[in-house]
């Protein structure tokens, strides 16, 4: 992936939709260990679901963007 | 009714309870206050390390957003985000396509930001604030590069990157330091709920409850029912067990409402029989309810833990047909069958219902979730109108705004216009307007005197951030801290927009006091300005007009429960009554006589209204059921609808006199006991139809 991408002539930085992605990742990670209960196992939700938004995001990114 | 323990009570070993309560109260206030702090600074850090324009535009995000619980931050964040993106979208599209007519361009900014304050007043979650902020967006994109329209691409991109990174930053403080969980609350509430319900269910066992007294239960059954709604909506951003959770907890909340509605039409029937003059078949049904009341008395232990409850509850149900025919077997009369068939059937869909509902608050207690159920909505009851008179009070507060700028050339006409922007949304929901204009403009100026000292006096010649915080806190602090006092509404919140917007945090800062007056008169016009067009064009809500037309909107629900298409007829039919009922009564003095009428209407359009959608669901299931009797039983809703939509006496015997021939006309078919408690409903002297059923004639009276 590039490190800018056009959308109808703007350039956006190519990390943006790597970061949308992540979200939508997130949401259905979010749905899937939600309905499992698996959130109640650790110590921390938000700072465990922050922490794991950051090392998909830093992943994805780290990645994809050549 | 028993009352509810809702909050396990602290062991009473301190020795001065108000203390400790204080210090509680207190402990929270500073968290919230503490967070707000760290958010604005952490925000306003990383816009100047980022390179923004305005920091101070990130600021005021983190200060608008911030609220003490997490869930409500994130539901509000929310909102914003998509308010945000809609608004700068459209300023985009405004500026190109009049970059030269400016009269045309005011106007229809002040169209989009009027539009957008009418919006906010449909919605009574923060969905209301994506509104807001789809309108200021707009405003904030467009008004500061006004004389450059070139600019306004980079100026959009600029506003919306500061917009997005407070809300980010104020999402993340809120949920990671110290969070405030409103699930916490949510699942208190449910609770709640359910014992209220299941107690109030086993404590009238007895069979007789006087209409006050249900009118009563009822009230509250709605409000909990609305709150719990409002709740979800918010916890769902907060936490992804409940967001899992979210469709099971919303047809938890209908299935509640059903079975509410059952419960109450099936007391009225047995009053209404014990009243009438068949005790006979009353004792029957009470008699009948008796396993009911058993069922639910599982021992002090366990009354309130729904499995159990749902296990008890199933095989009473297994057991209530053989019962229900041994009891028939001692009625005789024809008319008595009828109305003991009447009032089983109900009690059977009632403990059905119950049991469901038993079974799914259990099925919400466990780990897991299974499966996947129903999809439902709670479907809001919204005053257009209202919302209409709202739009046309921000266009004309815009637009003199606009005009006056236009005409005088006045510099700071944008500040002006900004401020207005956000307050017309902001003050748009609110009950009481011109109190919180004033309360909010109180605080903006306190907030920009506190930020005047702080810029001309203590900021200059600090030459790093720390100093900057060292210089600020103090004063930003007062803000928050005053917003969790429930006593002054608006003026915490009024202080902190105050402070952050005058500060206007840049880097390097610029300092020029006459700058600085300037843009604060103007800001301060904008607010009262914002404010004072409520004196022109009051604000309707809870105004006798709105209450008036809610209550026609509520009386309207039962003539759609008679012909809407059935399709989610039921779901919507129970919220929107119990929604409607819930804001018409918020505004009616408890005990008046409107508040008892509206009671009184509820309840009928309630039992009415459900009996006519399980008569239309059995007409629209069975295929088998004659032409005549179709015709008849759709004509006697029919009938029935236009008494809803406009009572009187003539239609009040021509209701009574359709649903007589329906079920004349549809001799021993499961229908009939629909049509009867249609036509018990209308029969009943202690509804709202009393005052137009004529005095009983000799050959009318019981001829069913």
């Amino acid at each position: 992936m590039p490190h800018e991408v056009a959308i109808y002539g703007v350039l956006v930085p190519g990390l943006l939709p790597v970061f949308l992605g992540c979200l939508l990742l997130m949401v259905l990670l979010d749905m899937v260990v939600g309905r499992l209960g698996l959130y109640r196992q650790v110590w921390h939700p938000s700072l465990f679901r922050l922490a794991l938004f950051v090392c998909l995001f830093g992943a994805a990114g780290l990645l994809l963007i050549r | 009714m028993s009352t509810v323990p809702i909050i396990e009570s602290v062991p009473a070993s301190s020795r001065w309870p108000w203390l400790a309560e204080f210090l509680a109260g207190e402990r929270r206030a500073w968290i919230f206050v503490g967070k707000s702090l760290l958010a604005i600074y952490i925000a306003a850090w990383l816009a100047m390390w980022l390179q923004l324009e305005q920091p101070s535009t990130t600021m005021i995000t983190v200060s608008i957003v911030m609220h003490p619980h997490s869930g409500m931050v994130l539901a509000k964040s929310f909102y914003r985000v998509i308010g945000t993106l809609a608004g700068s979208l459209f300023g985009l599209a405004l500026m190109s396509l009049f970059p030269q007519q400016r009269e045309l361009f005011f106007l229809s900014l002040s169209l989009w930001v009027a539009l957008c304050a009418g919006g906010a007043t449909l919605y009574r979650n923060f969905m209301s604030y994506g509104f807001v902020l789809a309108g200021y967006t707009a405003a904030i994109v467009t008004l500061p590069a006004m004389n450059n329209p070139l600019g306004v691409f980079d100026s959009a991109v600029m506003r919306v990157s500061e917009v997005l990174l407070g809300i980010l930053v104020a999402a993340v403080v809120s949920d990671l330091v110290w969070p405030e969980r409103l699930r916490l609350l949510l699942r208190q509430n449910a609770q709640a709920q359910f014992n209220m319900f299941i107690d109030f269910v086993r404590d009238s066992t007895a069979g007789n409850l006087p209409r006050a007294q249900m009118e009563h239960a009822n009230l509250a059954l709605a409000r909990a029912a609305v709150r719990l709604e409002d709740m979800r909506a918010s916890v769902i951003f907060e936490d992804p067990e409940v967001h899992a959770r979210s469709t099971r907890m919303r047809l938890l909340n209908q299935r509640y409402m059903a079975a509410a509605t059952s419960f109450q039409s099936l007391h009225h029937l047995i009053n209404r029989l014990q009243r009438s003059g068949s005790p006979a078949v009353a004792d029957a049904l009470i008699a009948l309810y008796r396993p009911l009341g058993d069922a639910l008395s599982p021992g002090l232990a366990q009354q309130h833990q729904s499995a159990v409850l749902a296990t008890r509850l199933d095989q009473c149900v297994a057991q209530l047909p053989a019962q229900v025919a041994a009891l028939r077997a001692l009625l005789t009369a024809p008319l008595a069958q009828l109305e003991f068939d009447t009032g089983a059937a109900l009690l059977l869909r009632f403990v059905a219902e119950l049991r469901d509902f038993a079974a799914l608050e259990g099925s919400l207690r466990e780990v897991q979730v299974r499966g996947s159920v129903e999809k439902v909505h709670f479907k809001r009851g919204n005053d257009i109108p209202g919302a209409l008179v709202g739009v046309l009070r921000t266009f004309l507060t815009m637009v003199v705004l606009s005009a006056f700028w236009l005409a005088s050339g006045w510099p700071f006409g944008a500040s002006a216009m900004l401020l207005a922007t956000i307050f017309s949304g902001l003050l748009a929901a609110s009950p009481n307007p011109i109190s919180a204009a004033t309360h909010t403009l109180t605080g903006y100026t306190a907030g920009m005197l506190a930020a005047f000292l702080v810029v001309y006096w203590l900021l200059p010649g600090g030459s790093d951030f720390a100093v900057l915080i060292g210089a600020s806190a103090g004063f930003m602090l007062i803000g928050p801290y005053l917003s969790t006092r429930d006593t002054l509404p608006g003026v915490g919140a009024g202080y902190t927009l105050g402070f952050v917007y005058i500060l206007a945090l840049k880097n390097p800062m610029v300092y020029d006091p006459a700058h600085f007056l300037n843009d604060g008169m103007a800001q301060v016009a904008g607010i009262a300005l914002a404010g004072a067009a409520f004196i022109l064009v009051p604000s309707v809500i809870g105004s006798s007009w709105q209450r008036t037309r809610q209550f026609r909107h509520l009386r309207e629900q039962a003539v759609l429960a008679a012909t809407a298409p059935l399709e989610g007829l039921a779901w919507r039919f129970e919220s929107l009554v119990r929604d409607l009922f819930q804001q018409v009564v918020t505004y009616t003095r408890p005990g008046s006589d409107e508040s008892r009428s509206m009671l009184a209407w509820a309840l009928a359009v309630l039992e009415s209204g459900r009996t006519m959608i399980e008569l239309r669901q059995e007409l629209a299931a069975g295929s088998h059921i004659a032409p005549a009797v179709r015709d008849a039983a759709t004509a006697a809703t029919h009938a029935v609808a236009r008494l809803y939509h406009d009572p009187d006496t003539a239609r009040w015997r021509e209701a009574d006199a359709a649903v007589h021939a329906a079920i004349a006309t549809a001799a021993d078919q499961p229908l009939r006991l629909h049509l009867y408690q249609l036509r018990s409903a209308l029969r009943d002297d202690e509804s709202p139809f009393a005052a137009y059923i004529p005095p009983p004639s000799p050959e009318s009276a019981h001829a069913a």
